[in-house]
């Protein structure tokens, strides 16, 4: 029997954290330490991702199946073998797509527009 | 190095933390969240103090969001999980959900009667601060003596430990004016009554300073019941009227629901409007003792100081007043805390319920936890499959303690129903111990305690199985299942299980059939009369309407007309009916002529009783000496009295009584006895008759009488011819209170049978459960022995000692409980010693009777599964699995 297909839209919306933690791995297969940096940069130090809050994510986003981890280890010179790689799965993408998707939609409304082009004009 | 050090010390602050998670999330992400934050702290410290302090603000305020997160999703999955195991399992479910309600039903119920009686605050503003003042002359035999109202008065001017001193005293008054003529009890108070209680009121206004005094307007404060119950909660009920004692009282207040103490009152008066409170005889006369009283502490002080400082005022009114305070006496001063007085009678009992709830509780753990093991057995494939999807033996333990919580807390749920279901019986039982009942019921407290004591079933139940299961589940984890019919250790703990319920049930057996003992010996008690055919109804005259003598004409001309009624082979009046506590009676000293009582001897205490001539053949006690009292014994010249065989054996154990004289009034005035009547247990069937002292009616008219009536027939046939002749004297007299004296007798007799019944059903749920205990016990037993016994046949055994080898298997349990429930039960049930009448806490006999129940009815148990394995066929048996 197939699997229920499981809609990206029934996880939405993230938060800003789950959110950036999913686009940090958009770019490559990460270990937990290298995507709480690279959030911290993406957003500029707003998000800051603690180890408790990072590590629950992970369990989270594992036990959807939205992220994996990897087996197969990186060339040893890059290679830290305290670490654990996860890299992002189809349907991971798949929810980090919709919410940006909702995001746009969010700032594609009129009113968001002309309150943004008022900010920009002054 | 000490930057070293402080790395270190965070590194490991940050490892303890970790504990916070769950321990599956810690076996999973600890490591790689330790290596992470040393990672951030290497970070931080590179930005200096702030960067540290920002790293540890935020790492905190991550696992402490985070971690409760983590806890409660693998509850929720777990308690999901639990409730589909329910669902498939629904013989199961219900048989544990049935037993726990039962259990935690029983608990939660004598837990809301504790939480209403003894627990909940006093409904009094600091009511902790409340006491009830006591005078006593411990050597005269007296320990609780009223005051008159020079005493009163002389202890609110001179005291200075107490806030304000009440007075209080309870009579029946008939009120006309709502409807019919209603005899009610009222509470008669000083003005400061309720300001010294700390009550307020819910409609109207309560009394004022003044009010109390003679020739204040008449005003009347109802009790919360009577409006409720008799007026339908009228909210114009203040202005009403009632007449009473010929003057138009009215209605001021109404009072909030209160306990009915210290009596059930249905209303309240100043004491001004009490004629016999009120007289001069009454004010002036400092021993003239009638009221109560009560006080409110000043804050801070405690009940010692109060007492040291009214025992200082005793000593000065015994050196003042040497006539009225005796020094052979020992006058003095006591204080008891309303609370205690309120709830006193009633603590013993329902702690010893609740302990019996108790232990049916721990034999209910007992049983669902056998019921759990044997089931765990059939788990293990499960295990295995969860043991493959990575289920580690933490997260299995888990599994299963949240499977027993919630069942139990789904028992505990079904529990709370059977309590509130009892609430209306429990309060009705409560009511015969204490006036506290108003606060029994299913609240927020009650809650809790039923939540609280559901959890820790659960765990216990769940606990016990889990822990014993513990190498079975680790090797069904790592091994992947396979077929496994049970361990030792698993065996041992059934074993031991069955073996704590047969203790636990023998306790409780033991403890029921004391009791049981008790009321039975209570029963076979010679009250010291014959309450058979006999009809007692009260008839209490208006004070303002009969003069003494016109009350004794009253009287006398009732039992004129009842005496030759047809059916009727006596009649008579008496001020008290033995084991009827409606009534006070009046005890006090005696002079004996010619025994001039000396310095530090007390002088001999009597109770006396008021009665016509009649009195004793109505009755039907016994005429030992002497003459029973006359209608010609009404000359004050000529007094006479009658003495109970107690006072004789007392008093003149060597002499005649008949035509010795006492007095009891310090000589003033003499009676000659004449007669010795048999005794009366008047104050209860286990306690010891008191001397007593009878009067005529003639000599000592009274208005506040019980009219019995000894009929051939049924006595309560005759309830209407009574009120019928009342009112044929006096249609506006009210007639209450028509029992017969068995039906007197048998409400005394209730509270102990109730008792005994609660505690029986108890004991006999418990062995109930006991029972299917064993019997599941040994046809699991049977079921895995199979091939065993099948292998015996067929070597040659008989099926009888198959038979003999099961039961006894079984009865070695039984017995090895039945020796420690010896040895448990006699340190519990002496608790109980008060509580019992003729038979010791350690009765062999009840021990003896129990032990062979227990082994009979256990051996009835082991029959079945013992007969199911003679009846085994070994070639089937040899060819099972």
């Amino acid at each position: 029997m197939a699997a229920k297909k499981r809609d990206a839209i029934e996880y939405l919306p993230l938060t800003p954290a789950e959110f950036h933690f999913l686009l940090a791995l958009t770019d490559g297969d990460k270990h937990a330490y290298a995507i709480m940096k690279d959030v911290a940069r993406l957003t500029d130090g707003s998000v800051r991702l603690s180890a408790g809050t990072l590590y629950g994510l992970v369990r989270r986003f594992v036990n959807e199946g939205m992220i994996v981890e990897k087996t197969e280890r990186p060339a040893a010179a890059l290679d830290d073998e305290r670490r654990r790689y996860y890299r992002l799965t189809d349907f991971g993408r798949e929810v980090a797509v919709a919410e940006a998707e909702r995001l746009e939609k969010l700032l594609a409304l009129p009113r968001a527009q002309r309150l943004l082009a008022r900010t920009r004009a002054v | 190095m000490e930057s070293e050090q402080r790395s270190n010390r965070q590194d490991r602050i940050f490892r303890s933390l970790l504990r916070l998670f769950p321990f599956d999330f810690r076996s999973d992400y600890g490591r790689d969240m330790q290596h992470t934050f040393a990672d951030q702290r290497r970070d931080a410290q590179r930005a200096g103090a702030p960067g540290v302090l920002r790293l540890w603000w935020e790492t905190l305020r991550g696992i402490f969001t985070t971690a409760p997160r983590e806890h409660w999703e693998m509850l929720r999955q777990d308690a999901g999980y639990a409730l589909r195991m329910m669902r498939k399992n629904p013989g199961f479910t219900m048989v544990v959900v049935l037993t726990l309600a039962l259990g935690i039903g029983a608990n939660t119920a004598i837990f809301s009667v504790i939480n209403g009686v003894l627990l909940r605050p006093l409904p009094y503003e600091n009511g902790n601060d409340l006491v009830r003042l006591r005078q006593q002359a411990p050597k005269a035999g007296f320990d609780d003596v009223s005051f008159s109202v020079k005493e009163i008065q002389d202890y609110t001017q001179q005291n200075s430990t107490l806030a304000g001193l009440a007075e209080y005293h309870s009579m029946y008054f008939t009120f006309y004016g709502q409807g019919e003529a209603q005899r009610l009890q009222v509470g008669v108070v000083s003005a400061n009554f309720f300001d010294v209680m700390g009550v307020k009121p819910v409609l109207g206004r309560l009394f004022l300073q003044g009010e109390d005094k003679v020739g204040a307007e008449p005003v009347l404060v109802l009790t919360y019941g009577y409006w409720k119950n008799v007026m339908g909660g009228d909210p114009q009920a203040v202005g009403k009227t009632f007449e009473m004692n010929d003057k138009v009282h009215t209605v001021i207040g109404v009072l909030p629901p209160l306990p009915d103490y210290p009596d059930a009152n249905q209303m309240f008066m100043p004491s001004s409007s009490c004629p016999f409170r009120s007289s001069q005889r009454v004010v002036e006369n400092r021993n003239g003792r009638m009221l109560t009283v009560f006080a409110r502490r000043k804050s801070g002080v405690d009940n010692q100081k109060v007492g040291a400082d009214l025992n200082v005022i005793a000593s000065h009114l015994e050196a003042q007043y040497p006539d009225s305070y005796p020094k052979r006496d020992g006058y003095a001063m006591n204080v008891l805390p309303i609370l205690q007085e309120m709830t006193g009678g009633a603590r013993l009992t329902f702690l010893i319920l609740l302990g019996t709830a108790g232990l049916v509780l721990l034999l209910t753990c007992a049983n669902v936890a056998n019921l759990t093991l044997s089931r765990q057995i059939r788990r293990e494939q499960e295990l295995a499959i969860r043991a493959t999807l990575g289920a580690s033996l933490a997260r299995v333990l888990r599994q299963l303690m949240t499977e027993s919580t919630i069942l139990a807390l789904v028992g505990g749920g079904l529990g709370l129903l059977v309590a509130a279901a009892g609430t209306s019986m429990l309060v009705r039982f409560a009511a015969r111990f204490t006036p506290r009942t108003g606060d029994i019921g299913i609240n927020s407290t009650v809650l809790l305690f039923t939540f609280g004591i559901s959890v820790a079933t659960g765990i216990l139940f769940g606990a016990i199985p889990a822990l014993a299961s513990r190498q079975q589940l680790a090797a069904a984890l790592s091994h992947g299942g396979g077929r496994n019919s049970g361990s030792l250790a698993r065996h041992r703990m059934r074993n031991m299980l069955v073996t704590a319920q047969v203790a636990i049930s023998f306790i409780l057996l033991i403890g029921a059939g004391l009791m049981l003992r008790s009321v039975a010996k209570l029963q076979e008690v010679d009250p010291g009369f014959h309450p058979a055919n006999v009809l007692s109804s009260t008839v209490s005259l208006s004070f303002t309407k009969y003069k003494p003598q016109e009350a004794l004409a009253f009287y006398e001309k009732l039992l004129d007309t009842l005496s030759n009624r047809p059916g009727v082979v006596s009649a008579a009046v008496s001020m008290t009916v033995p084991l009827d506590g409606q009534m006070g009676s009046m005890d006090g000293q005696i002079q004996i002529q010619g025994r001039p009582v000396s310095e530090g001897t007390p002088a001999p205490r009597v109770d006396f009783r008021i009665v016509s001539p009649g009195y004793f053949k109505t009755m039907g006690i016994p005429l030992l000496r002497g003459r029973d009292f006359t209608s010609a014994d009404r000359v004050e010249s000529d007094m006479v009295a009658i003495i109970n065989s107690s006072l004789a054996a007392h008093d003149f154990p060597n002499s005649d009584p008949i035509g010795q004289r006492v007095s009891a009034d310090q000589g003033k005035q003499w009676a000659t006895i004449v007669g010795v009547v048999g005794d009366v247990r008047q104050y209860g069937l286990n306690r010891a008759p008191t001397d007593e002292l009878y009067v005529p009616m003639a000599l000592s008219p009274m208005r506040g009488a019980n009219v019995l009536i000894r009929t051939q027939g049924n006595p309560l046939l005759m309830n209407k011819e009574i009120a019928h002749e009342v009112h044929a004297i006096d249609p506006q007299q009210p007639v209450t209170r028509m029992l017969t004296l068995e039906q007197i007798r048998s409400e005394w007799l209730a509270s102990p049978r109730l008792t005994a019944m609660l505690i029986a059903i108890f004991a006999g749920l418990a062995l109930v459960i006991t029972l299917a205990g064993i019997s599941g016990v040994m046809a699991l037993a049977v079921s895995q022995r199979t091939r065993e016994i099948g292998i015996r046949m067929a070597l040659g055994a008989t099926r009888e000692s198959v038979l003999r080898m099961v039961l006894w298997q079984g009865m070695v349990l039984v017995a090895i409980g039945l020796v420690i429930g010896f040895a448990g039960a006699p340190p519990l049930t002496r608790m109980m010693k008060d509580l019992l009448f003729g038979v010791q806490s350690t009765d062999p006999l009840t021990f003896l009777a129990v032990s062979l129940m227990v082994l009979a009815v256990a051996a009835g148990a082991c029959f079945v599964p013992s007969r199911r394995a003679a009846s085994v066929d070994p070639m089937v048996a040899l060819r099972s699995e």
